[in-house]
């Protein structure tokens, strides 16, 4: 959602000739929008196209922190839930309405109806009580609870017209306040954004913005080879890997945001043993896996935040490969002869999950790959712990990008004991009493300093327990094309593609060696 | 004969009414969450319920057949929950594309197949026949979408010959098309063949050339037309199919036509858009047979349904 402002500023410094001002790139993705209304999807790449043309109260400058877009300040009593945002002003919808108090109530209260159920509601029903216009450039928000993250809440909200909404227009057609206004969404085969010529801030340097998808990935990589895509997002590391070598084309790699996991179900036996989860994560070479399917672009998982996260704990003790350690701690379980487990996957990464099972053959787990077209896996994972049970489901492989690179968005759907699928992201049924209340008071504090420590200790006790087995962090890839439009591009966690050409030093990586940071 | 056609056309409704409740059945079997793949993974029950609500699916299977019959007799197919838009209006958005595609391909199928299969006829176990036999067996038994990415690799990245995206002009149907006909092309040429050694031994043919006609005329007057009452047959019926949209080939080639729309509406369990696809497929098969059996009477007099 950050782009909305910072995207495509004239004037580029350092990065070659400005692109001419009639000029077009074209994104092509892996998935074609779900809906062109941004509370009703939870897909990062929907969001990528609908970012250029909605803005939030906040956004996040290039070391992810939170600055000004639509709010130009913002303050917090001293109890934290009452955040006080004072508004942009002379801002102006594309649909010529104007930006105001009103408009920010309105994008909030529909959400927090219950009976509308936008798909993207849920974290802000969380922590959101009620929301009143001060005036007509102010805007107060009450919060259920003192909630600490609230501005990185506030930078992933995008604010709509209230006009367009009312008139039922919003599924189809963006209108928001953002440097690209809405063209045309021809369902089949692109959507078309055009320069807001009325923006409030600089205006972007590329005209139009045309965005195309596939679900062919080997088109994706020809795409970009062929300049039939200025820009590719995302691309599998196999492709990225050979045409970091090609001249015609620069790979973009984003932060490491990006945790995969296998959840493993703590409510069936023998995976409610502490020693046998354990067990698990010592036999996993975690480095193996980076080198061979990632094929450099990312680091073995030590802990279940992201190093993107600004609570991440480099320090958290995970589990090295250790097959012995593995041997010794299933014998101790009464497992030493080993046991067969099942593990539902989705078809792309099944290979990621074969590896898996080769190394734990060594420690004699025989697991059983249940591989699953996209539909079947979505509902599969998200069973009951009946469901589960029923369908000898011990495992998932899964993975989370919290977008605004908050710990709190990222442990608490999927550690929380009240956040068990299917009412939450908690696939594994994981409960620790103790964990539930440094989440709740994590959450809740304003002192960064304390809030970083309360989820240091959060990270130890999940890593502690094991209720999964932690694999790595990945890099989302992105391709460029370099004979086209020359504006440098960056890859924001989740892996929404951003084209900030206020920024001369994008960070570019190619892989990098096992274990190292970037 | 009269009965026949008649029969034909008052079954119409009969079928396509079983055939929708065959459709609306089997996609509810599909196993995956609608209300989830819309909702999304990182949503939580509240979102999904509601969505669950919103696409109607918590109504009675009953109940939601009924509005779905009440509504597709209005020529209201539903709304698509990927696109939002109403599924026939996306369906006349795509199907152009695809009819063009299935056009050009099976034009140049039959074109190719037929000329190929008459010539191996003609020059039946010498160097010509092989030559077409082993093209047609290749283009037969080859996958056409790994066929497709080595031509794309080739002719649109390496060559720049053409477009590798997009149908914005004649050059966009090269790949796809000829991609598209090599399967029923080599079917083609390989039953011409067959079909055309089977006739010119007839005694008729025998007659034409003593009555001293030309070989063309002999070959293309009066041995092809019979030859192609088999051909006519399996061209109309995987035809018709294929205007339901050639899922693999649109895929690959990124084409925005009716075959592309289904992988999505499968994916994403758009039920809406799946009912109306294959409901038009039907409806297209149902209508390519009865032009077929048309065609068939006026190509041979003596065949008569009754």
């Amino acid at each position: 959602m950050a782009l909305a402002s910072a995207i495509l500023v004239s004037g580029v410094v350092g990065c070659g000739p400005p692109p001419p001002p009639e000029s077009r790139i074209t994104i092509m993705q892996l998935e074609a929008p779900l809906t062109m209304d941004p509370a009703d999807h939870t897909a990062s790449l929907t969001m990528d196209v609908l970012d250029p043309m909605y803005e939030c109260l906040v956004r996040f400058d290039q070391n992810l922190d939170v600055v000004p877009s639509l709010a130009t300040k913002w303050s917090v009593d001293a109890s934290g839930t009452k955040w006080t945002i004072e508004l942009r002003k002379g801002v102006r919808f594309h649909d010529g309405t104007a930006f105001d108090a009103q408009a920010v109530v309105d994008s909030f209260n529909r959400l927090l109806d219950p009976d509308r159920g936008l798909a993207a509601a849920s974290r802000v029903r969380a922590i959101v009580k009620l929301v009143t216009a001060n005036g007509p450039n102010t805007v107060v928000f009450t919060l259920a609870s003192s909630y600490a993250s609230f501005p990185r809440v506030l930078a992933v909200t995008p604010i709509v017209s209230s006009r367009a909404e009312k008139q039922g227009k919003l599924a189809r057609q963006a209108v928001g306040t953002g440097p690209y206004r809405f063209v045309e969404w021809k369902t089949g085969e692109y959507v078309l954004e055009e320069r807001n010529e009325q923006y409030w801030g600089p205006l972007p340097a590329v005209k139009q913005l045309k965005w195309i998808w596939t679900s062919e990935p080997v088109l994706m990589n020809m795409s970009v080879l062929a300049g039939a895509a200025d820009i590719v997002n995302p691309l599998p590391p196999i492709f990225a890997e050979a045409l970091s070598r090609n001249r015609k084309v620069k790979t973009i790699a984003g932060e490491e945001a990006r945790v995969f996991w296998v959840a493993l179900n703590t409510k069936s036996k023998p995976l409610d043993d502490i020693r046998v989860r354990q067990a698990l994560n010592y036999a996993t070479d975690r480095e193996a896996l980076v080198r061979t399917q990632l094929r450099g672009f990312g680091t073995p998982a030590n802990s279940p935040l992201a190093p993107a996260d600004f609570a991440y704990d480099p320090q958290t003790r995970g589990y090295p490969y250790d097959p012995e350690r593995a041997r010794a701690l299933l014998a101790k379980a009464g497992y030493g002869n080993g046991f067969a487990i099942k593990i539902a996957v989705q078809e792309a990464d099944a290979q990621l999950v074969e590896a898996l099972q080769g190394m734990w053959a060594q420690i004699h787990v025989d697991l059983k790959i249940d591989r699953m077209e996209n539909g079947v896996f979505s509902q599969a994972i998200f069973g009951s712990p009946q469901q589960k049970a029923q369908q000898g489901i011990d495992c998932v492989f899964a993975s989370w990008a919290s977008d605004n690179t908050d710990p709190d968005y990222q442990l608490n759907p999927l550690y929380r004991s009240t956040e068990w699928s299917p009412g939450g992201a908690n696939l594994g049924f994981y409960a620790n009493p103790h964990l539930d209340v440094l989440l709740e008071s994590a959450a809740a504090e304003l002192n960064v300093e304390k809030r970083k420590a309360l989820y240091r200790e959060a990270q130890q006790t999940i890593s502690d327990d094991a209720p999964h087995v932690l694999l790595y962090y990945a890099r989302d890839i992105a391709a460029q094309h370099l004979g086209s439009v020359p504006i440098p591009v960056r890859l924001l966690p989740g892996g929404r593609v951003e084209f900030d050409a206020s920024s001369p030093q994008m960070p570019v990586y190619g892989p990098t060696k096992v274990g190292q940071g970037p | 004969m009269r009965n026949y056609w008649l029969r034909k056309i008052l079954a119409l409704p009969l079928i396509l009414l079983v055939a929708s409740f065959l459709i609306f059945w089997a996609v509810r079997l599909l196993p995956g969450d609608p209300a989830r793949l819309m909702a999304g993974m990182q949503a939580d029950q509240k979102a999904v319920n509601a969505a669950r609500t919103r696409l109607g699916l918590d109504k009675p299977f009953a109940l939601q057949y009924e509005i779905f019959l009440r509504d597709a007799l209005h020529g209201n197919l539903g709304i698509s929950i990927r696109s939002h838009k109403p599924v026939a209006q996306e369906i006349a958005e795509r199907f152009p594309y695809t009819l063009a595609l299935a056009t050009v391909s099976y034009s140049l199928a039959v074109g190719v197949g037929i000329t190929a299969g008459i010539l191996a006829a003609i020059y039946s176990g010498r160097k010509l026949d092989h030559l077409v036999m082993v093209a047609a067996i290749s283009g037969a038994s080859i996958a056409n979408f790994w066929l497709a990415l080595m031509a794309m690799n080739l002719f649109a990245v390496k060559l720049a010959w053409v477009p590798l995206l997009g149908a914005n002009s004649w050059k966009s149907y090269i790949l796809p098309a000829i991609t598209l006909a090599l399967l029923p092309g080599a079917v083609i040429a390989r039953m011409c063949r067959g079909s055309m050694l089977e006739i010119i031994h007839q005694d008729y043919i025998r007659t034409a050339r003593a009555k001293g006609l030309t070989t063309t005329r002999v070959y293309v007057r009066h041995a092809l037309r019979n030859a192609l009452i088999p051909i006519v047959t399996i061209v109309g019926m995987n035809f018709a199919s294929l205007l339901g949209g050639a899922v693999i080939t649109e895929t690959v080639f990124n084409w925005p036509g009716l075959g592309r729309l289904m992988v999505d509406a499968v994916r994403y369990r758009d039920y809406a858009t799946i009912q109306g696809i294959t409901l038009l497929t039907v409806t297209l098969v149902i209508a390519v047979n009865f032009a077929v059996d048309v065609f068939i009477g006026m190509i041979d007099p003596r065949i008569r349904f009754d």
